[in-house]
């Protein structure tokens, strides 16, 4: 029997040394990675930097016992949803019940056969997680049936420009990442990416409602006349301050109006990376950046916008932070400078996206848990 | 996953103990640093001089509790950042809402 592909952490608590080393040696032959803790002590100061996938954990211990550490443990917002099995030398009922009070998925007698216990856990696990690829299933298909995305299918035709874009989930769960094009009339498109800071399914909700506000705030921009990239940004900032639904959440914004007959850019930034102007004509690159703040953190964004002149052969990069992600011995980093380095190779006086989605897909950015989005804008 | 290292009368020294600050861990640490500041009422100096990498989750997180604490008419000052992680404070713009210094006796002195 092996473990599931992804190495799943155990934590086993106990005050026997010598049981917690057998333990650990029949786990770590499944294929589990085992951590072992002599106290609860030992293991709330393990937990607070290295969550584990499972807590099997002894009732009988000095200082603070099984069912003190499993209160502990249910009061943390991220420990608490961590199956946790209690492992016992007696079979009582009391404690028994006890334990299964506090929400413990199983309790196991100590002289069990340890290949048992192994094969409880492994099935335990196995289950969580055909439960929780479940769960996502059921809600990727509602989104599916209601038509709903907060990424398009493809890229606008815009006269004069090749527009391209590339977006990537993490584990093919949708983050808080969102694209859109709105033509609003013959002379202006605008063009949307932005990134909802939160956690994959909730960012993804709320990137909805953000989405809903920005295409709103560029409609009533344009019909009252303001075509501010700036002025859409203040009042997209107005609103979601003064949402409570919104309360807390935060997000960048790369906000570009496209002017066709005058072949300009205008762009407004919310805490979004500084976008990359490559200029055909003197071959150079230069990082455009904007003052204003997040979305949705103080009532005073600071907008301001930069017009950007649109000549044959340059192109444009707008991205999210999942894209400077990049792996370290240490584990991950992010770099701004690293990556507009690899653009700068890869760009050159035609159109450069093929290259740059090509470099990405080869390799791809080392987020930890984001989704990763670009859009290029090329100047025919 | 946060230890208060010093507390005078105006400010609580604290030190993040974090590799990695991302998704996994933010919600538990808003929950912390807006319980210290509500239970100390004080301007908290955070420390992030182990954490290598910090996600978009975790920035939320850590400005969400600054806007508690500006609420609460307190103050958090960060100290202690990796240059990549001031990098990326610098170009979203965080660092026109946090106070960033090189370390605790300059945060201190700053006052």
């Amino acid at each position: 029997m092996t473990a599931t592909p992804t190495l799943k952490k155990i934590l086993l608590v106990d005050d026997n040394p010598l049981f917690l080393k057998m333990m650990a040696k029949a786990f770590n032959k499944a294929g589990f990675e085992c951590v072992i803790a002599h106290s609860a002590n030992e293991a709330i100061r393990h937990m607070a930097t290295d969550v584990p996938h499972a807590i099997l954990s002894d009732y009988q211990m000095p200082i603070m016992n099984g069912i003190e550490f499993r209160k502990y443990v249910l009061k943390q917002p991220l420990l608490k949803d961590i199956p946790f099995i209690f492992l016992t030398d007696f079979s009582d009922k009391d404690l028994v019940i006890t334990g299964l009070g506090l929400q413990a998925i199983d309790y196991v007698l100590k002289d069990t056969p340890v290949s048992v216990i192994v094969t409880k856990l492994y099935n335990l696990l196995n289950t969580v997680s055909k439960q929780r690829e479940l769960s996502e299933m059921e809600v990727k298909k509602a989104a599916a049936a209601l038509n709903i995305r907060t990424v398009p299918q493809k890229a606008p035709d815009i006269e004069g420009y090749e527009i391209n874009f590339w977006h990537q989930t993490f584990q093919d769960i949708p983050g808080g990442d969102f694209i859109d094009f709105i033509p609003v009339t013959d002379r202006f498109n605008f063009i949307i990416l932005g990134d909802v800071m939160g956690k994959k399914w909730m960012a993804w909700f709320l990137s909805f409602s953000f989405l809903s506000y920005i295409r709103a705030a560029v409609r009533f921009g344009v019909s009252s006349q303001e075509y501010s990239p700036a002025g859409i940004l203040a009042k997209v900032n107005e609103i979601i301050c003064g949402d409570d639904a919104l309360k807390d959440i935060l997000a960048t914004l790369s906000l570009l109006m496209v002017d066709k007959e005058t072949n300009q850019i205008t762009y407004a930034g919310a805490g979004d990376l500084p976008v990359i102007h490559y200029q055909a004509k003197t071959k150079k690159f230069e990082q455009l950046r904007c003052s204003g703040l997040l979305l949705g953190m103080f009532a005073d964004g600071q907008y301001d916008e930069k017009q950007i002149d649109m000549r044959s052969g340059d192109q444009l990069f707008i991205f999210t932070d999942g894209i400077i992600d990049y792996a370290t011995a240490d584990g991950a980093k992010s770099d701004y400078n690293l990556f507009t380095a690899q653009l700068e190779k890869l760009t050159g006086s035609s159109n450069s996206f093929n290259k740059v989605k090509q470099f990405l897909i080869q390799h791809p950015p080392h987020t930890v848990v984001d989704d990763s989005s670009i859009i290029h804008i090329y100047k025919k | 996953m946060i230890d208060i290292i010093k507390e005078q009368n105006n400010y609580l020294l604290v030190d993040i103990k974090l590799h990695e600050a991302n998704m996994a861990s933010a919600d538990a640490f808003k929950t912390e640093i807006v319980s210290l500041l509500d239970t100390h009422h004080k301007k908290v100096i955070l420390s992030l001089h182990q954490v290598n990498y910090i996600d978009s989750t975790f920035l939320g997180a850590l400005v969400s509790a600054l806007k508690h604490a500006i609420s609460l008419k307190l103050d958090i000052a960060l100290v202690g950042l990796k240059k990549d992680i001031y990098d990326l404070m610098t170009l979203i713009r965080l660092d026109k809402v946090f106070k960033i210094y090189d370390s605790f006796t300059d945060a201190t002195t700053a006052d």
